[in-house]
């Protein structure tokens, strides 16, 4: 075991240069594949929020509704009716109703667990019975929607009609661009990190050829041989793991928390949750990267 | 009890003309002492090859200390080399590394303990005649004594089979003679010994058993042979 050790110190040293190569791809590489991971939840959380580009969101009139249209909340009769106009319309794909409940939800979830006490108790600033009913449309086709906006704008009961695809469409597009670009660069990096990998491991292999003959010949074992590689990839895997967690941490934290939640207060962002998530995915992904091509090498180079 | 048995083993290397062993049986028992001989190219390597499981025969069958080795798993491998020592021409010695740690890392990376290191390495050194130089490096030594490293390397983890391929093939004659007592000592603890070779002032001297190869097959199988034909 001690001279598997002292081995795996000295090969580090020996390739210096290729393992700090490897790991700064690779730390590149896994934070855009945990920038990714973040964008796509966040993507998600807006759309959740925002409704998705395919669309309309109709407001029922609530009690008191400040709304020209409204005199009073909705009754049940008149949102049969307006249910089954959005029904009956071919433009329509599917539609789905939000109670006030759930428009109370995305509310608290839109101020944080840090301010949820404000919502609670006597003196809460709005109750679920302060927000309106809506109906979720979605669209067969972005491009058509003026049949069903006219359809049920003039209907009793509905306050006003929003159509989600400038707003969200804009943000989600975006996000989703950003995200795409993230993972696209992280596949290159991914590549030059694989080919960086197998040519470590061919010079190390080179330079240790005549210890790994006699290795063979007298008679150790195929693991024996290929541990010192494994070992030295599975260091240059945590470091560049634990580089991008960091770095991941630090976009979350200066980033997102103190900069984007500041400025854009209407969409919920990406939470530690979520970044707990994204940090299993690039803590799988390092040691995946570097000791599968590690396995398949050693194999082909160090055969018995 | 038969230590090696090439039953009806050909080989052929693909690409090339004929086979480098063709329709090969021997039979070789514990203890006895085996040269092969043969010009370059006469199969010599190839059967030594066979042995290590370096390689496998195109048809026929070879058995290593009991075990069909063609038909061995790939993992199975290592164990079966721990049995067999290995002797080269080029010495083979890890430059970095002093005469003992030489010896000893064919012990460590086989798995044996620091006891057994600190007990085996010496005795062996000792056994080659190299007590007093265990701290040089193989460079300070001669080439005698480089080889007398590599059969203590090849013999410190007490093999049944100990293989030297052209053992004093970079040695005086006068060396070589000091290194053939040596495998002749090692042969006398029940080690089998295969050694093939050029050298016919050896081969002649020793007086033992003789398998001569041409053009991959068996042209003699002699008990108490010499380098040439004896009538």
């Amino acid at each position: 075991m001690r001279y598997v050790l002292s081995n795996l110190g000295q090969g580090l040293r020996r390739n210096l240069s290729m393992h700090l190569a490897v790991i700064l791809t690779l730390f590149v590489s896994l934070t855009l594949v945990g920038a990714g991971a973040l964008l796509n939840r966040q993507a998600e959380k807006t759309s959740d929020q925002l409704g998705s580009e395919l669309e309309i969101t109709a407001y029922l009139c609530r009690d008191d509704d400040p709304n020209q249209s409204c005199q009073g909340e909705v009754t049940k009769q008149e949102k049969q009716r307006i249910l089954a106009t959005i029904e009956d319309n071919p433009e329509v794909a599917s539609y789905r109703v939000e109670s006030k409940e759930t428009a109370f939800e995305k509310v608290k979830e839109l101020y944080g667990p840090e301010e949820a006490d404000r919502f609670e108790g006597p003196n809460a600033i709005l109750g679920a019975e302060d927000l309106p009913e809506s109906v979720w449309i979605t669209l067969e086709d972005p491009s058509e929607f003026e049949g069903i906006t006219s359809a049920i704008v003039g209907l009793d009961g509905v306050a006003k009609l929003v159509d989600q695809r400038e707003t969200a469409g804009k943000i989600i597009n975006t996000m989703e661009a950003m995200q795409r670009a993230a993972l696209g660069i992280a596949l290159l990096l991914v590549v030059s990190a694989l080919l960086l990998v197998a040519n470590t491991i061919r010079l190390a292999a080179f330079a240790r050829r005549k210890e790994i003959g006699i290795m063979r010949l007298v008679g150790a074992s195929t693991l024996y041989i290929a541990l010192p590689f494994l070992l030295e990839a599975l260091v240059t895997a945590v470091i560049s793991v634990v580089l991008a967690g960091g770095a991941l941490a630090g976009f979350q934290y200066f980033g997102v928390q103190q900069r984007f939640s500041d400025y854009l207060e209407f969409i919920p962002w990406v939470g530690w949750d979520d970044y707990v998530v994204a940090l299993g995915v690039v803590a799988v992904l390092g040691p995946v990267l570097t000791l599968l091509p590690t396995l398949a090498l050693t194999r082909k180079y160090v055969k018995v | 009890m038969r230590v090696i048995r090439f039953e009806k083993v050909t080989k052929t290397y693909p690409g090339t003309g004929g086979p480098a062993l063709d329709d090969v049986s021997v039979d070789v028992e514990k203890g006895e002492f085996v040269f092969l001989v043969g010009s370059s190219g006469s199969g010599k390597s190839t059967v030594l090859r066979l042995i290590l499981r370096e390689a496998r025969p195109t048809s026929g069958r070879v058995y290593v200390a009991g075990k069909e080795i063609n038909r061995l798993a790939g993992w199975k491998v290592p164990r079966l080399r721990r049995q067999i020592g290995t002797v080269f021409q080029d010495f083979r010695l890890l430059q970095s590394k002093t005469v003992a740690e030489n010896v000893a890392f064919a012990m460590q990376v086989t798995g044996h303990s620091p006891k057994e290191v600190r007990a085996l390495v010496p005795e062996t050194l000792e056994l080659v005649g190299l007590d007093t130089k265990a701290d040089r490096l193989p460079d300070e030594l001669s080439g005698g004594e480089q080889q007398r490293v590599a059969v203590a390397r090849a013999f410190v983890n007490r093999p049944m089979i100990l293989i030297a391929d052209e053992p004093t093939g970079n040695l005086d004659p006068t060396t070589s003679v000091g290194i053939m007592k040596l495998l002749d000592r090692i042969n006398r603890t029940g080690t089998t010994v295969v050694m093939a070779t050029h050298d016919h002032g050896i081969v002649d001297q020793m007086r033992k058993r003789v398998i001569e190869l041409d053009h991959g097959k068996v042209v003699r199988d002699q008990a108490q042979g010499a380098y040439g034909f004896q009538h």
